[in-house]
């Protein structure tokens, strides 16, 4: 069988046991109070937008002049109702998605990298599928580092993803173009 | 799909780009911007060469345990619901997919970028069976609808200019005649690929690491086409070369800060997703695939090889590869890492490889996992000699050096006599037929005397 003969022959190749290193991971250099600045000035360079919001009426306030709310909308966050769109089992309707609003439970700083894990998306293809993603983040919730922000997620989910900014390739004559397959446009709300 | 048609020899092969001198130019200028940007990356974080170091200690760590953190990501991934594979080689891998969409009576299939799919030929495999295999990444869709392999692990159709991709995509997909504007074709590839992503029945993706302690795995792209397939499709199937598991979620911490920053000198992959339990109603596989990975482990001089993590840092930054492209290569992962990994898989065939290199050492000095990239290329070169893989000529010459530099004698009437030679008949050493050296070069003008001449007569002053 195929796996026992790769096994054994891992065990008879490889070398005399290397040791970890004892400590994973380097400090933050992004002060605690630069963690907003940080993050909002990656979100721009990721192609997003990012935005400062002092409350969810405010971010509902801008996402209604922002963006039409007639077409299929689609919102997971407590206190920001602008469902107009039923899912079902059928993903592939989901093709319709005008916009969807999700809530990252950590972000991080470096590279402006939001987490939503199953429990924010609901339906995994959501923020791939749709045309325009909004994603709201809490200061409270912003970490320095990748480093930082593995100690913060939970692995075990069943899925869980970064996301930084909109789809984006280069692959034509290294042009960049945003918006390949994913979202065309990624705006981030972050509150205090 | 047809076969590409694959020239055996990379001097040959690169010749032959050459001959469009602008295009060359281009392509040349366009890596090393890449290059610069992955230093400009680098050099913004203070504790890059550590992070270096940390991730290459962690790498050959993992080596050293190999088996038992495969068994962990088989226990771990198996509780979560994931079915597990494990191939020897390219033709069982490439059986194992066929066998699962067979299962699901499948027949569309889309797949997100994959090198170890590409090194086990899985595309004109599936097509030959009748399945249809369409490659979702923008530079692998042109690259396939062109009949060709990918030129880069990271930017597939970086051979490519615009017009060569307005042309095909107007063939194929209807664009204007004429059109080049990237955006535009971009635009066109998003509508024509939407549809292949609703109606795939099952969708293949590479791993860029497995994670021993969850069972899951993370896939990394900057446009989603991963997500969308995977999420989409009822069959989700995983390929992964062994070498990809790392033992804990917090050495992911490590390796993101190092891959996209190093690739494309981005901060981060714009979606770095988790996988870890099927979602309801879906099925998930994680084939694990050695051909030829035990061997290049059981190997002293070459086990580091297995630590890349396939970013392409080490193409960007030669200067070979920016000046032969990587079709040159005939191989599926070009560049310096793909003339360590390829005569592995086939001594003979890949023998020209490891001399497709100057030994500079820049793809040492930038890769990401602290590879010795070019001191490999450099004991591949003794490993083919001793095997007779060499190419006669080459032989030929490094056993008159051999001859020449043993006997000092000889050497010195060599070095004088060679020296007249290049004063009165400078057009013999410059005539390329009789010196392959001078093809694109001059020979220097020859020096009035040797170092050792020059030094006798110091010593006499």
């Amino acid at each position: 069988m195929s796996r026992d003969r790769i096994l054994s022959a891992i065990r008879q190749g490889k070398p005399d046991l290397q040791p970890l290193p004892d400590v994973i991971g380097f400090p933050s250099h992004i002060a605690d109070t630069d963690l907003a600045d940080s993050f909002l000035t990656m979100v721009r360079t990721n192609g997003g937008l990012g935005v400062r919001a002092n409350s969810l009426d405010e971010v509902r306030a801008q996402i209604a002049s922002e963006y039409d709310l007639t077409l299929p909308t689609l919102s997971h966050v407590d206190g920001l109702d602008l469902n107009n769109f039923t899912p079902t089992e059928n993903l592939r309707l989901l093709d319709d998605l005008n916009l969807v609003v999700l809530e990252g439970s950590v972000a991080v700083a470096e590279n402006a990298a939001i987490w939503f894990d199953e429990t924010a998306l609901g339906i995994r293809a959501l923020p791939f599928i749709t045309l325009n993603v909004v994603a709201i983040v809490s200061t409270r919730n912003l970490v320095g580092t990748m480093h930082e922000v593995y100690k913060r997620v939970d692995l075990n989910t069943s899925f869980g993803t970064f996301i930084a900014g909109p789809s984006k390739t280069a692959d034509i004559e290294q042009s960049l173009v945003i918006g390949a397959h994913g979202s065309k446009t990624m705006t981030v709300f972050l509150l205090p | 799909m047809e076969t590409p048609v694959r020239t055996t020899h990379h001097a040959e092969a690169a010749a032959a780009f050459l001959r469009d001198e602008e295009n060359v130019d281009w392509h040349n200028e366009t890596l090393w911007f890449v290059r610069s940007k992955r230093d400009k990356a680098a050099a913004a974080l203070p504790e890059w060469e550590d992070l270096r170091e940390q991730a290459s200690r962690i790498k050959n760590h993992t080596l050293s345990r190999l088996d038992e953190y495969l068994l962990d990501l088989e226990k771990n991934a198996q509780q979560n619901g994931i079915t597990v594979h494990w191939a020897a080689d390219a033709d069982e891998h490439n059986r194992i997919i066929l066998d699962i969409m067979r299962q699901h009576n499948a027949t569309q299939v889309v797949k997100s970028k994959s090198m170890l799919t590409e090194e086990c030929h899985l595309n004109p495999y599936l097509i030959k069976h009748g399945i249809d295999v369409v490659d979702t990444d923008l530079g692998e869709r042109i690259v396939q609808l062109r009949n060709e392999p990918p030129s880069h692990i990271v930017l597939p159709a970086i051979h490519l200019k615009k017009q060569h991709i307005g042309d095909l995509f107007h063939q194929h997909l209807g664009t204007d005649a004429g059109a080049t504007d990237p955006q535009y074709l971009t635009e066109a590839a998003r509508l024509h690929l939407r549809q292949k992503f609703l109606l795939a029945d099952v969708a293949i993706t590479g791993v860029n690491f497995a994670v021993a302690e969850t069972g899951g795995f993370v896939v990394c792209t900057n446009e989603g086409n991963a997500d969308l397939g995977a999420h989409l499709a009822k069959v989700h199937i995983a390929c992964m070369g062994i070498e990809k598991v790392i033992p804990k979620g917090e050495h992911l911490g490590v390796f993101l800060r190092l891959l996209a920053r190093s690739a494309t000198g981005q901060a981060t992959t714009t979606y770095s997703s988790h996988f870890r339990r099927p979602a309801p109603g879906q099925t998930m596989h994680l084939v694990l695939v050695d051909n030829g990975r035990t061997r290049q482990l059981a190997s002293p001089d070459f086990r580091n090889s297995l630590k890349c993590i396939r970013c392409g840092a080490c193409m960007n930054t030669c200067p070979v590869y920016r000046r032969s492209g990587g079709h040159s290569y005939h191989t599926a992962i070009a560049g310096p890492i793909g003339s360590i990994l390829a005569p592995n898989i086939d001594m003979k065939q890949y023998a020209d490889l490891p001399f497709a290199s100057t030994l500079c050492g820049s793809c040492t000095n930038v890769c990401p996992v602290k590879i010795d990239i070019h001191q490999q290329l450099y004991k591949w070169r003794q490993v083919l000699g001793e095997a007779g893989a060499v190419e006669p000529a080459k032989k030929v010459g490094m056993t008159g050096m051999d001859f020449l530099f043993s006997r000092p004698g000889l050497y010195r009437f060599a070095g004088r006599a060679g020296r007249q030679l290049m004063k009165f008949f400078p057009a013999l050493a410059n005539n390329g037929s009789l010196n392959p050296w001078a093809i694109h070069r001059d020979m220097p003008k020859p020096p009035a005397q040797s170092f050792r001449d020059w030094y006798a007569e110091q010593e006499k002053k």
